[in-house]
This record gives C-alpha cells, structure tokens and sequence, in this order.
C-alpha cells in the first residue's frame, strides 16, 4: 500500500518500522475471513484491514488517537489469526502493539475506563496482589447483581466479578522453588518461566511442568527476579512498565545462561511464549539487544521441549477423548499447530478439534474482562464448536484459555498435566475420578 | 496533505475520474445520515470520517474516494429500504461485498451511500437431494463449501480469494477461479437470486429449479457489478466432491512448447480440473518464498491436477505424462500422494504473495486471449516490461485463457504507479487484439472502465448503457463503474 | 402467419439481416425470426406480415478444438457443427434436442435456433444448458443495429452479458447471425445403468443418488413407461456415463453398487446406450401424439413426484422425466384445462412451465410462459424496448402483446 510519512516522521525508528509493516500489506482482505472480530461484527472496521487503514491514517497524520481508533483498536484480540491468513506476511502485531502505545500516550480514556485498566495493569502482574483481589472478587460475588446498567464500565466489572475463580488454589511452594534437579542422568537444563497470573489461578501447570521435566532428565530452574513476562502491560500499549518487566526477565536469563547454561527459557502459558520469543525485536534499539536476541532465540514452548527431549508416555492411555484448544498465541503467534496434538495423541489419547479452530475464544490476555460482549459470543461458539465433538475433557496450552473455557460442561487442563500424566505424574485433579 | 476533516491524504488521490458530486446532496449530508438512522439500527449506519476512511478503497487500493455514508444492513427488507430511500432522494449507491475487488469494483462515490453486505451472513438452507443452497450473500464462497463439505460436496466456483470473497460479490462479477475450466464460472453454478431494484422492490429470480422460462434475467444480473440492482440472497448448486485430486509438475524450456503441450492436452480428451500456467519469473519469485523444488531453468511451467478414484488419478496423470513427454520437459513430476500435491501446489497458491515480497506492490492484471496466442502475448508482454522498466510476472489458466500479469512497482512513487497503469492498460489493450478480452474475472469495475472502447464499438457501448437504464434509469447504481462517463447525460453535474 | 410464410426474406450476409430489419422497421411491419422454422408450432404464434430467416446464413466461421472453441453463423444447421465436431472428437455439450418429429418437420434446426430456444438435453444435468455455453454472439437488434457481445474466449465478464440475455430469448430481442460456442471432448467410451423401479419416487430417488455420487454421471432420466424399442420395462432410470473407457467401466461398477437397492440393474454400453439417450433427448419415449399438447415444467427434482401425480390425476397424461427428476415433458390433450392444471401443478412445487407445442388456437389464447411478477415484467418491458423498440421482432412469440 500507499504510504505518506514525512522523512522527519521515519526518522523514528518505531515509526520506520511502521512504515514498513504497512508497506507490505496490499488491502486484499483475506484477513477479514478469519478475523473473530469481523464474523461478529462485519464491519471493516473491526477487521485487520481496517485497523490496519485506521492506524495507517492515525499514524500519517501524527496527531493524538481518537475515541473511534481506540475503540477499534481495543476490539482487537491480538489473536494474530490474520497473521497466518496474510498471504503478503504483514506483521499485523508489530503494527497494533505500536499503535496500542500510540494510543495509550496520547488519548485519554474516560476515568472509569483509565482506572481499571490501571487497576488490571498493577495488580495481574503481581501475585501477591493478585491473589489478594481475587479473594475480594470471590467475596463480592454475590453482590454482581447489584451492579446495573448496561454501561461499559458496568458491564466489565459484572465480567470480571464472574470470572473469579469461586475459591483458589492453594499456594504452591514448588513455584518458588529456585532448582529442581533432574532425575537420574542430567540431559539438559532449562529455566522456568512461572508466569503471573498463572501461578495464582493454576499452579497445578507449573507442578506438573517441572515434575514432567525433571523426570525427564531435564534440570529445572526458576530464577530469581523473573517474573511477568511483560505481556499484559505490552498488550494494554504501556511501554514502560511492560520493557521493566522484561528488561527484570533478560537480566534473571541473562545471569542464567552465563553462568551454567540454558538449553531453553521453557514456558507454559503460549501467551507469554509469543511476547518473549519477541523480546528480539522489543529490545532491537535498546542496549540488551544482543541478549534480547539470544533470549528469544532460546525461548520454547513447554510442548516444544518435550519435543525437543523426546517425550514418551510410559502407562497405557487411560480411554479419553480430548477436545484439543489450539490457543492463538500457540497457532498464530508461535506456529504450534500439529505438535501439541502429536504429543496428546503420543501419551495415548483420542485427540479431536472443533471446527473453527482458527478463531479465538475470547480470552485474548485482558480481553475478556475489559471487551465482555465480544468475549462472552466467542466464549459461547467456542463452547458450542467444542460440545459437539463428543469429547471428555478440554486441553489447551494457555491459562487465560483454561480459564475462558472453565465453568461449562467439560473439565480444562492443560497439555503438560496431561502429558504428565501420562509418563508417571498424577490423574490432573481437575478431572472426574 | 491534512484535510480539513483531519484525516490524512496520501500524495496522489484518485487517479481516474469519476462523476462530479450532486452538490445538493453533497449539502443535505447532515440529515441523509439522520434519515438513514431512522431507517436502520443505529450500529448500522457510519457517518464520521474516521469509521468512513477503510470504506475508501478495496483490492485496489491505489484508488481511494470516501463515500458520503456506510449502510450495513443485516436483512433484504433493510437492503430494499435504503434503496428505496435512495432512489426517492436521487441518491447515488455503491454495493460492496467483501472489498476485494481486484479492479475497484466496490470504490464509492463522495456523494453516494456504500450498502455493504458484510453482515448478512447466514446459510439459509442446504438441500442434497436437489443438490442446491440458499445462502444471504454475504456469506464467503468458502463459507459455502465450508458448509457442505462435511457431507462430501462443494461449491465449484473458486476465486483464489475465496476465503475472504462474498457469493454476492461473486455474483456481481461473475467470478471464476481455478476449477472453472472443468465447471463453469458463477453464473453456470447459480439457480435463482433475491434481487432489489433500485426502486426498492424486492424480486425472486429463478429459485431451486434449473432453466427459468422468460428472459434469463439470472444470466443478465450475474456479471452486472452492481449496475442494475443489488443482490441479496443466492441459491447455489452444490456438487459431490470427486473422490480424491492429484496434481503433477511439467517444466519446459520453452513458453511456445509449453503451450503446445496445453493444446496436445485438451486436443487428446483430457479435461483436468486445473491447468495453471507460470513463467519463470514467477516461478523464480514463488521458489524463494515457497522452497516447493520447482526447477528454476525453466521457462515455463505446468501444474495440471486430475480428479477421480486413485486408479482414475493414476490413468489420467500418466496420459496427461505421455503427452507432455513429446515436449521434451526439463522435468515431470507426478504427485503419489496428498501431501506431494500440497507440496507441488504450495508453490503457486503463495504466487501473489511471493510477488509481493520482492516488489513493494503489484497490479495484478486479469485478461483472456485465445489460449494459442499465449507465446506471441508473453513475448509482447516482456518487450514491454522492458520499455516500462517495471518487472511482470505472469500466472496463467492455460486450460481457459485466463491471463494474470502480476505487474510490480512502488506505490510510493507516484511516477512508478502511472508507468504501472500503463503497462496494464496495453497488456490489456494486446488482449483484445488478439481476439480475446479485457477481464475473464476480475471485473471491468473502474480500472478498466476506459478501456471498454478497445473492446466494444460507441453503439455497442450505447446499447449496454441502455439496458443498464432500463433498470436504473437515473443512473443511482454504481454508475461510475464499467461503463465510459464520457457522453453520459445522466451523470453530468 | 401463413401470410408470413409468404413473403420470406432470407438474406446470405449480416447485412441482409440488418437491410430486412430496417426495411422493416420502415414499414412497420413485424417480422417472424426463424432458422429454417422447425420450431414455428413451438410457444405462441407471430402475428407477422413477413418471415426474416437466416437460412441462407450459414457456415463455420472458426474451429480450434485445442482452444474448445467453434463459431458458426446462425443459420448454419445443427447436424452439420455436431459433424464437424465428431470429426475431431468433440460435442455439443448442451445436448440440444433434434425435435424434427416431435414438431413434424423435415428439416432439421439451426444454430441460431437451438441458442433462441435455449434447448438442451439431458446432459444440461451435469454439462449446463445451451446459454452455459454461448461465448459470444452477433445479432441485428430491432433497429436492424448490428452488435456483438461476449467473444471468443472461455473466460468474459467484459460488460453487460448479452449473450445470456438473447439466449432462449426466441429471436424478440434480437436476430442472431453468428453464435460462438464452449466445446467439449466427446467421452471415448459410454455406458448406461439402467435401473428398474417401483415407482417415480424411488425413480428420483436412485436418481438423485446417483446425482449425489462421485462418479460424474451426465445423464440422469426416467422413463416412466419405459421404451420398448429399446426393450426397457417402464419405470425405468437411467444413468449415464461419458468417459475414458477405463472410467465408464469403473463407475458403471461403482455406481451399480450403490444402485442396486432400487431395483433390478442391467448395463447398455456403446451403441445401445448412445441410442437410448438419443431417445431421451429427442423425447420419444413420451409418445406425444401429433394431436395432443406437449408442455416442459422445470422444477427441484424432489417435488416431481408430487407434480407428476397431480398432473395425472387432472387428466390422462404421458411423461418424460430428465435431469434427475428436475424437466418433466408432458404430453397430454390440448385443452385449456389440461394447461390450467399444469399451470397450478408447476406453480406449487415452485417451478416454472413452458406449453412446448400445442395447436395455434390454444397457444395464441393461453400462456404458454409463467406471469412474471410485476417489478420483472415492468424492466422486461423496458429492455425489450431498447432492443426492439418498435417492436417489430417476433410480437407475441413469448407473450400476448410482447
């Protein structure tokens, strides 16, 4: 496409990139067709296309975001199913995570909407406060029904109150332990990337993760000074705070990979696994480049390793059909698609998918709790897609998935419990006896 | 350049012309959009510049004009008010499907409303008794074999953007695709329509029976792009898929040989399911995206794929590798299985995309000449990629004269773009005097609208103007597109 | 009409046709359109004071068989392009009907002919009909304006379709002088399954599974009295099979297979199968009778069944069934009622009807084409009066007054 930058504008290296994103899409519209957003809403606007020509425009023009950008660009899931659809290789989330910090530095939301979301951006990525507010959430349940309105801000805080988790997993002391020797004769050594959120609302996946690992002859190590990979706040187009939080990761991977080595940066939430695999390009201008590169180079994906490492189950398969949910951040961003499946069907289970497996179900990070209407349509044809596949349980690879998908009529877990299951872990508690 | 709106205009606007703007509508623009509103749901109606901005342009986006307002009504009664409310106002309308048109066949008017049908995207029924569908005409032509396909059929029409394309759309333009050598284009797989006048009545043409009595208004509507109504719902047929397709590879040192072993092809009985075409520039640009092992001395290359039973896949492929041997191929390589067919195809679907990574944009042109001619027509092609300076690689439906020139150029420099037009306009022109035609699918639209001249005489021209009026006879519907404004009193400011 | 009979104008050029239109239009006076007038007991009868045939128009004017391609002019008979085609292993994919009996005529039709009547014959089912196939035409409109439409390539969107719109259009729209057609390699080999059924219902039945099939069937009939020259037992189904001999073999199996639940299966191949669809296309098994009326209905081939009960239930008729259950022929006696019935019959399944044949004083007083609604008859109105605005080509051929 067209482009109209002045020379003084791509002077910006983040605008030259821009630039050079928007170069290389040519307005086909195929994205439009696997776009979630546009089978909703069928609006150009609420396409990849679209978005693409509004931020274009917004860009070009330099001036503040507006009210219409931001909503549409909000609606975005970042799903990247558009990446996989584009046939020009556009690198769609480049451009919306450029545009999304365009947005949060220049426009200014209503109050309701600017405290939330400083709300989510303080407290996801933090466990100790997140574990604090989701026990506030599970008390103040009940009292969902006496928000009213069918105001944004009312209709978010309604979603997010059902989303809490009615009680919480007990803390998980294993999460915090720094090295996890491997079992028998060592044959590599990997650290652990334990997430956030996730090891609130389901430590279970980091247990079965190093279990599986260390049994595997796989030295495990949780560094100290890791934490969220940055995501969220990434995701939400704040900068600063997302860079400070990987800038924390490269240095706690950085000390790790001088000093004994790293085989790989393991992680088991895909959504995490895509922004680190892209920290390379976050950090291209910054002074960590070079270990940004190396970092994402080493980064994989839990299915990955296993695949790396040669995973054999080692008990009969137990009889079950698994609904396997191909996250977004693993089918999109990372191009996981068959692996997860291989490995399932591996360990002994009857692996099925629901037809529109390229569309996402709503989870999408923060999504679900600050786009509820959007989310709650695709949570249902997600779940619809899913109950007619006559399966018994759900596997996904993602913890906002798992949660997404919880509460209907199949039990979530994720790949990795299963697998480790499988080669000599526990039957994942989640399933019926 | 800032406009005045606040929005950002790229270097060159529109480079074709269209018809001046009515100014009194121009000036009621404030309640057309108020009386829109009160027509349709309010998320159905787009009025500021910002959310008009992506409804500019479509497949062809050196063409941008905003329109004056966006409809995105959800049923055929909200489809037939707008128009009536238009045609009441003497209010241009512009339809659009999916916005992929390759030659600007949904780039509005500043004075007209873009009727969108993006949102009516529902399969109404599925018949395999009598073999048909009806579907709303939003649905993507993908959508409908998506549809059938659990149960063993398909829709044949395949346009190569059928997964983001709208049967509506596919209607209006008569599209075709790859399969159509062996089934026909749109309006060969089509058994009735939801047609709107202008004035807003709403018709059944045709319906789930084949051969309407009466004048075939089915065969007129279809490849009509929007001049004579809109369309709203369409029964299709559907088709049991063949039981399996198997593709092979032949490479000749030769465009002249390879076209001879097209005619010894067809000359022998064999009608294969697709008969693509692909000159080595194109084959050097898909190699390096793609890596699908196409030989890169080639001159020219065949992608040939057969339908039938595995023994029937097997008859066909080594006929069709006989033949091909009589040309002394650089080399033949037959699939045996599924994924060697994947892999042999890889290739040439990525074609457009492989273009556009060595060329910061493309034109991609859609002529048809008698397929003998296609040595003497390459030839002139690459004489004139010489002249223009300006890079082409060619993709060909061998089996039907389907010609894709994939122009390369800059879409930054406007000087690159015009010289681009150039080139496509006298590849374009050669199409025609070589006997064939300015647009086997892609649609006259506007990229095309003044070269109508080289293919049809002022009275032959006179006389589809005329047809067009007889259903639309103050020129309200897409009148910008197919036909020369030159000597049109209807669209004089 | 005989007055038209007697003045004949049969010019040997495109610009005679054009002269004898204007001159036409000079004098105002209608002109009936026909080839060599094997059709005139078809539709309705013209009211015209002189007959423009383009008899004397004939001749192949391109033939590239590896481009799938042949122009002739109109007036050039149909038996003469099918010959120059099976010289080179090649058809008439439409299939159009030879009806010199079924009109008692001698002659047989032209091209411009079976492209004004859109005849096609039972591989319309799987091939298309003959307007699937016109690639380009030139015509004299009704101000004796020559025009060309379409071309000479596969591949068109080039405009307004014209082609299709002059196609079955019975010479009111325009008077075609050269046609280009699609082509198709004649199978090298045929065979016919030939299915013995209870009924019309299991007869659609096997029929619409043998639609639904893989196996590319190019014919699909049924015969419900069957046909003795042929020594087929009524009900009968038949499926054919155009192929590569080793295809026509292995789907003939195939389909056997899947067909033998409806009834007794026995094989034609060759000779006996071509004649047997030569009997279809040309509707002899229906035996209409020169006295009787002749009507085609076009529905969804489920709904037959149902049309054909009602349709002998109001009186005592024979019929023809093609396309898998979706054309039905009918013959039947040439009353207003039996045409009420087949009317009404046609209207309930949703489908259209054409009255084929019938004696003029029924044809001229009844429809013998379904009422349009009023939006399509109004735009009908409008087209023909840009392409024949004094309305001299054929008035009344199609419908009163039109």
């Amino acid at each position: 496409m067209q482009t109209s930058f002045t020379a003084e504008q791509l002077r910006d290296p983040d605008t030259a990139e821009a630039n050079k994103i928007l170069r290389t899409c040519v307005h086909c519209g195929m994205c439009t067709a696997t776009c979630p957003t546009f089978l909703l809403l069928g609006d150009e606007l609420d396409s990849p296309r679209g978005r693409i020509y509004l931020i274009k425009d917004m860009l070009e023009s330099g001036r503040p975001a507006s009210e219409q950008e931001a909503r549409h660009v909000d609606r975005c899931l970042s799903c990247l199913s558009c990446m996989t659809t584009c046939p020009s290789g556009v690198h769609y989330m480049h451009l919306v995570d450029h545009a999304r910090r365009h947005i949060e530095e220049t426009y200014v939301r209503p109050w309701p909407e600017r405290a939330l979301r400083a709300v989510l951006a303080r407290v996801l990525p933090r466990p100790g406060l997140f574990r604090l507010s989701l026990r506030a959430a599970a008390l103040a349940r009940p009292l969902a029904r006496l928000i009213r309105g069918r105001g944004t801000t009312a209709q978010r805080l309604r979603a997010m109150l059902s989303l809490a988790p009615a009680t919480l997993p007990p803390r998980s002391p294993m999460q915090e332990v720094a090295l996890h020797p491997a079992e028998g004769t060592r044959r590599g050594r990997v650290a652990l990337l334990t997430g956030c959120a996730q090891k609130v609302l389901d430590p279970t996946i980091n247990e079965a993760t190093i279990r599986l690992l260390t049994r595997m002859g796989i030295e495990v190590v949780v560094p100290r000074g890791q934490g969220c990979c940055g995501a969220l706040t990434h995701h939400m187009g704040r900068h600063d705070p997302a860079m400070a939080a990987a800038r924390a990761n490269l240095q706690a991977w950085g000390a790790e990979i001088e000093g004994q080595g790293l085989d790989a940066i393991v992680i088991n939430a895909s959504g995490c696994g895509t922004t680190v695999k892209d920290y390379g390009f976050m950090f291209r201008e910054e002074p960590e480049a070079a270990l940004a590169a190396k970092v994402s180079s080493l980064t994989m994906d839990v299915t990955e390793v296993l695949e790396r490492f040669d995973y054999r189950p080692s008990r009969e398969a137990p009889g079950l059909t698994v609904a396997y949910h191909s996250a977004c951040s693993l089918q999109h961003g990372q191009k996981i698609t068959t692996l997860p499946k291989e490995l399932l069907a591996r360990a002994g289970f009857a692996v099925k998918e629901p037809t529109e497996p390229h569309i996402c179900c709503g989870s999408a990070g923060t999504y679900n709790l600050l786009q509820p209407g959007i989310a709650q349509a695709l949570r249902a044809r997600k779940l619809d897609n899913i109950s007619r596949l006559d399966a018994d349980l759900i596997a996904a690879g993602n913890i906002g998935c798992m949660t997404q998908l919880s509460g209907d009529a199949l039990p979530v877990v994720h790949t990795v419990e299963l697998l480790d299951w499988m080669a000599g872990g526990p039957k994942p508690a989640k399933l019926p006896a | 350049m800032m406009l005045a709106d606040g929005t950002a205009q790229g270097h060159f606007g529109p480079m074709i012309r269209l018809p001046p703007p009515k100014p009194e509508i121009l000036a009621r623009r404030d309640a057309i959009l108020a009386d829109l509103r009160r027509l349709l749901p309010e998320d159905a109606v787009i009025g500021e510049a910002i959310r008009l901005r992506p409804y500019e342009t479509d497949g062809l986006s050196a063409y941008r004009q905003m329109p004056l307002a966006v409809t995105l009504p959800r049923t055929t009664e909200e489809v037939a008010a707008v128009l009536r409310y238009c045609h009441a106002h003497g209010i241009r309308v512009v339809p659009r499907g999916a916005g992929t048109s390759l030659s600007g066949g949904a780039l509005p008017l500043e004075d007209a409303v873009v009727i969108g049908l993006m949102r009516m995207n529902r399969i109404l029924e599925v018949n395999y008794a009598d073999r048909y569908a009806v579907v709303e005409a939003g649905v993507t032509n993908i959508g409908i074999t998506k549809a059938v396909e659990g149960d063993g059929f398909f829709y044949a029409p395949d346009p190569s953007s059928q997964l983001a394309c709208m049967i509506g759309g596919n209607v209006m333009m008569n599209s075709g695709g790859a399969h159509c050598l062996k089934y026909g284009v749109t309006a060969n797989n089509l058994l009735g329509l939801t047609f709107v006048t202008i004035e807003g009545e709403v018709v059944r043409i045709g319906g789930q029976h084949l051969d309407a009595a009466g004048y075939d208004w089915l065969g007129l509507i279809t490849g009509s792009e929007g001049q004579l109504g809109m369309v709203t719902e369409v029964t299709v047929r559907i088709l049991r898929s063949p039981e399996g397709a198997r593709a092979m590879l032949a490479a000749f040192s030769s465009v002249e040989v390879a076209g001879q072993a097209v005619d010894a092809i067809i000359g022998a009985g064999v009608i294969p399911v697709a008969l693509e075409f692909m000159d080595k520039p194109c084959i050097h640009a898909c190699e390096a995206f793609a890596h699908a092992g196409y030989p890169l001395d080639a001159e020219a290359m065949l992608i040939i794929e057969v339908e039938g039973s595995v023994a029937e896949q097997d008859m066909l492929l080594n006929r069709i590798k006989k033949i091909c041997a009589r040309f002394d191929p650089i080399s033949l390589k037959l699939a045996e299985s599924a994924e060697q067919s994947l892999a042999i195809w890889k290739g040439r679907k990525g074609a457009f995309g492989a273009v556009g990574r060595i060329s910061p944009d493309y034109l991609c042109m859609d002529g048809t000449i008698p397929t003998g001619e296609l040595p003497h027509v390459l030839k002139r092609i690459s004489e004139m990629s010489a002249h223009y300076g300006l890079g082409v690689a060619n993709v060909f439906h061998a089996g039907d004269g389907n010609l894709h020139p994939l122009i390369m150029f800059d879409a930054n420099d406007a000087e690159s773009f015009r010289k681009a037009e150039a080139f496509g306009a006298d590849i374009l022109k050669l199409c025609v005097e070589v006997g064939g035609c300015l647009t086997g699918e892609h649609g006259v639209g506007v990229e095309k609208r003044d070269l109508m001249v080289a293919q049809f005489t002022s009275s032959e021209l006179a006389l589809q103007r005329a047809v067009k009026s007889a259903f639309d006879p103050g020129w309200l519907l897409n009148p910008a597109k197919v036909f020369p404004l030159e000597g049109n009193e209807a669209l004089a400011a | 009409m005989s007055a038209a009979l007697d003045k004949v104008t049969a010019p040997d050029t495109e610009e005679g046709v054009a002269e004898a239109v204007r001159a036409a239009l000079a004098s105002r006076e209608p002109l009936a359109v026909e080839g060599r007038g094997t059709k005139r007991a078809m539709l309705r009868p013209v009211q015209a004071a002189r007959t423009l045939s383009t008899r004397a128009l004939f001749g192949i004017t391109l033939y590239r068989p590896t481009e799938l391609v042949i122009s002739a002019r109109a007036g050039t008979p149909v038996a003469e392009i099918e010959a120059a085609l099976a010289e080179k292993n090649q058809k008439l994919i439409a299939e159009p009907p030879d009806l010199r009996a079924l009109f008692g005529v001698e002659e047989g039709a032209t091209l411009g002919g079976v492209v004004g009547a859109n005849l096609s014959g039972p591989r319309r089912i799987t091939g298309g009909a003959m307007r699937d196939h016109v690639l380009g035409i030139r015509a004299v409109s009704g101000e004796g304006e020559v025009f060309r439409s379409g071309g000479r390539v596969l591949k068109n969107v080039t405009g307004l379709d014209l082609c299709k719109l002059l196609t079955g259009a019975h010479g009111t729209l325009g008077v075609l002088t050269e046609v280009t057609l699609k082509v198709q390699p004649a199978g090298e080999a045929t065979g016919t399954l030939a299915l013995r059924v209870a009924g019309l219902e299991e007869g659609i039945a096997a029929l619409s599974a043998a639609l639904g099939s893989p196996f590319g069937v190019s014919g699909a009939a049924l015969l419900p009295e069957g046909h003795a020259p042929l020594g087929l037992d009524g009900p009968v189904a038949l499926v054919r099979i155009e192929d590569f001999a080793e295809s026509v073999t292995y789907r003939l199996g195939q389909l056997r297979a899947a067909l033998s639940r409806f009834g007794e299966v026995s094989v034609l191949e060759g000779a006996p199968s071509r004649a047997a669809w030569r009997a279809v296309r040309d509707a002899v098994p229906l035996g209409a009778q020169p006295e009787e009326a002749v009507w085609r209905i076009s529905v969804a081939p489920s709904r037959a069944p149902a049309v054909s009960a009602a349709l002998r239930e109001a009186f005592p008729a024979r019929l023809l069934l093609d396309w898998g259950g979706g054309l039905i022929w009918v013959a039947g006696p040439a009353t207003a009622d039996s045409h009420a019935a087949v009317m009404k019959a046609a209207a309930s399944a949703g489908g259209t009807f054409t009255l084929f044949r019938a004696p003029e004083a029924l044809s001229a007083a009844l429809p013998v084409l379904p009422e349009e609604p009023a939006a399509l008859a109004s735009i009908g109105q409008r087209v023909k009066a840009v392409l024949d605005p004094a309305g001299i080509l054929n008035p009344g051929r199609m419908r009163a007054g039109a």
